[in-house]
């Protein structure tokens, strides 16, 4: 079960313990996604399963390796790194070299599915509506330059019927919490940027939409739409 | 290990999103996928999933199907079959929910008459402090009970009871009542074991809603529970199965767990008015003419 693509035999360890740590991962990663609807899991939560009973260097990269490797061959998942990225405020005029700062990394699982059979035959339906929601919501702040005000996202939604001071909606609830969910799930980021008016609340893209294949197909989704109109 | 395909992902990412399955949407997935069916390509089917199983197994997970007592319909879903660190994040039910949980399954699974429901007003009543709880290995001893247990309110109990039947640990039956949910009966056999609910001796499924049969000529029982006798030493003493008067009878299942005819000796529970009785249950949804499956070396009878 020890992923077959690695080598664990530089650890003075069984075949079974590591079978036990990769087993470990892979169920602390399932459950920690449902419990946190999704959003990403640190990289350093991983590491800990590993490093509280073993002590060894390179053994937490190479468990974290073969529970990949696990997700895809059983459940066909794959667990994608993400590189967490700071607020445009936080870095301009710097690099990450000169922050000094190591740039967290996290994980979330994604389908390796074929969209058409995703949506045919796994997508539950009764959460549709949030994907909806997200991907209106990034596709604005795309629209806008990958960055934009707090009140003028609100203006945008309400437009589409959803105030911000909505506390009970019948389809997402609380507005606000909404908003802050994709937040918590690294779709956005918030910034506060002192201006000549004082501080102003930014929303901006964070790296789960900015990942590659979300990106992407986010762009073709908004050309489509365009083409619609 | 067997490799899997994208269609074996399908399945098992279906019920993981989805949550519990009806078997007919089961089989409808499967027929997409692989443009068969499973009633007519059941070998297929049986392998498809004992492919996924074995892959599923070294993560500690499974695709199982249960019946439903209440109306007989079959389901499949996965579950988790450890009860470890990991799988306590996979709840976001509250202590007190649990807490709740746990008294509303005791009270339907300890039901001496088999029933299978409790009324709405009956888990409303569920008190909390009857429950001793393990939560990330601290027990809540004897003792003042905390304030957040104590405070549980009608109004957050009925609010709970919603919640377990949205998401399916809990169900209205038929006759307005609450009964287990479809995950209950997919995640908790082990528990129920714990809890000495006997076993159907032909589905082997928890018997949680059954029938109690006489074990000599299979005839349902119509009305009182019959008292427990004693039958000869002899079977006493291999059994170590009590028949004391107001003692619960240690069941042979216990025991032994490896043969499924065991598992189906059912027992009255320690609230039982006929505390010693030995009776044998099965499952509504599997409930057939008794033949000659009473063996009288496997039961304790009183008869008075």
């Amino acid at each position: 079960m020890a992923g077959a693509t690695q080598d664990f035999s530089q650890f003075d360890i069984s075949k079974e313990e590591i079978d036990k740590l990769v087993a470990e991962v892979v169920r602390y990663v399932l459950f920690k996604t449902h419990q946190n609807s999704g959003c990403p899991i640190k990289r350093e939560e991983l590491v800990q399963l590993v490093t509280k009973n073993y002590s060894q260097r390179a053994l937490p990269a190479h468990v974290i390796n073969a529970a990949k490797e696990k997700l895809s061959n059983a459940f066909g998942y794959e667990l994608r790194e993400l590189l967490r990225c700071r607020p445009s405020s936080a870095t301009q005029g710097r690099s990450t070299q000169q922050t000094g700062v190591a740039e967290a990394k996290s994980y979330v699982l994604i389908s390796q599915l074929p969209a058409e059979v995703y949506k045919k035959y796994v997508e539950d339906e009764n959460s549709a509506h949030l994907s909806g929601f997200t991907f209106v919501v990034i596709s604005i702040v795309h629209l806008a330059g990958g960055k934009i005000p707090e009140d003028i996202l609100w203006r945008h939604l309400k437009r589409m019927g959803l105030c911000e001071t909505d506390a009970s909606h019948p389809v997402f609830g609380n507005a606000k919490q909404a908003l802050e969910t994709l937040v918590q799930q690294r779709y956005l980021q918030k910034d506060k940027v002192n201006g000549p008016e004082g501080n102003t609340l930014f929303y901006e893209l964070a790296e789960r939409a900015l990942d590659g294949p979300v990106s992407e197909k986010m762009k073709e989704y908004i050309s489509e739409a365009f083409k619609l109109m | 290990m067997p490799s899997l395909n994208w269609k074996h992902h399908a399945l098992v990412q279906a019920l993981m999103t989805r949550g519990p399955l009806k078997e007919k949407d089961f089989h409808a997935i499967f027929s997409g996928l692989t443009g068969k069916s499973p009633g007519a390509h059941q070998g297929l089917f049986n392998e498809y999933l004992l492919n996924i199983n074995k892959e599923l197994s070294s993560c500690q997970f499974e695709l199982r199907a249960c019946r439903d007592q209440y109306v007989g319909q079959v389901c499949y879903g996965v579950v988790n079959n450890v009860a470890d660190e990991q799988s306590k994040l996979g709840t976001k039910y509250t202590v007190q929910q649990i807490a709740f949980f746990k008294g509303i399954l005791e009270a339907i699974a300890q039901d001496v008459i088999a029933q299978g429901s409790i009324s709405n007003i009956e888990a409303l009543n569920i008190r909390l402090e009857n429950q001793v709880l393990s939560t990330q290995g601290s027990q809540l001893l004897n003792g003042p009970l905390p304030a957040a247990f104590r405070n549980f309110t009608m109004s957050q109990k009925e609010k709970t009871l919603d919640e377990f039947v949205q998401d399916q640990w809990l169900c209205c039956t038929p006759d307005g009542k609450i009964g287990l949910g479809v995950r209950s009966c997919l995640d908790l056999r082990g528990w129920f074991r714990n809890l000495d609910v006997p076993f159907c001796e032909v589905c082997n499924e928890a018997v949680v809603k059954g029938e109690i049969l006489c074990p000599r000529c299979g005839l349902k029982w119509q009305n009182q529970l019959p008292k427990a006798e004693i039958l000869d030493e002899e079977e006493e003493a291999n059994d170590a199965i009590q028949s004391q008067p107001a003692q619960r009878p240690k069941r042979k299942r216990t025991k032994t767990n490896e043969t499924h005819e065991k598992d189906a000796v059912g027992c009255g529970s320690s609230q039982s008015s006929v505390p010693n009785s030995d009776f044998r249950r099965i499952t509504r949804s599997s409930s057939r003419p008794a033949s000659q499956r009473c063996s009288i070396d496997r039961w304790n009878w009183n008869m008075g």
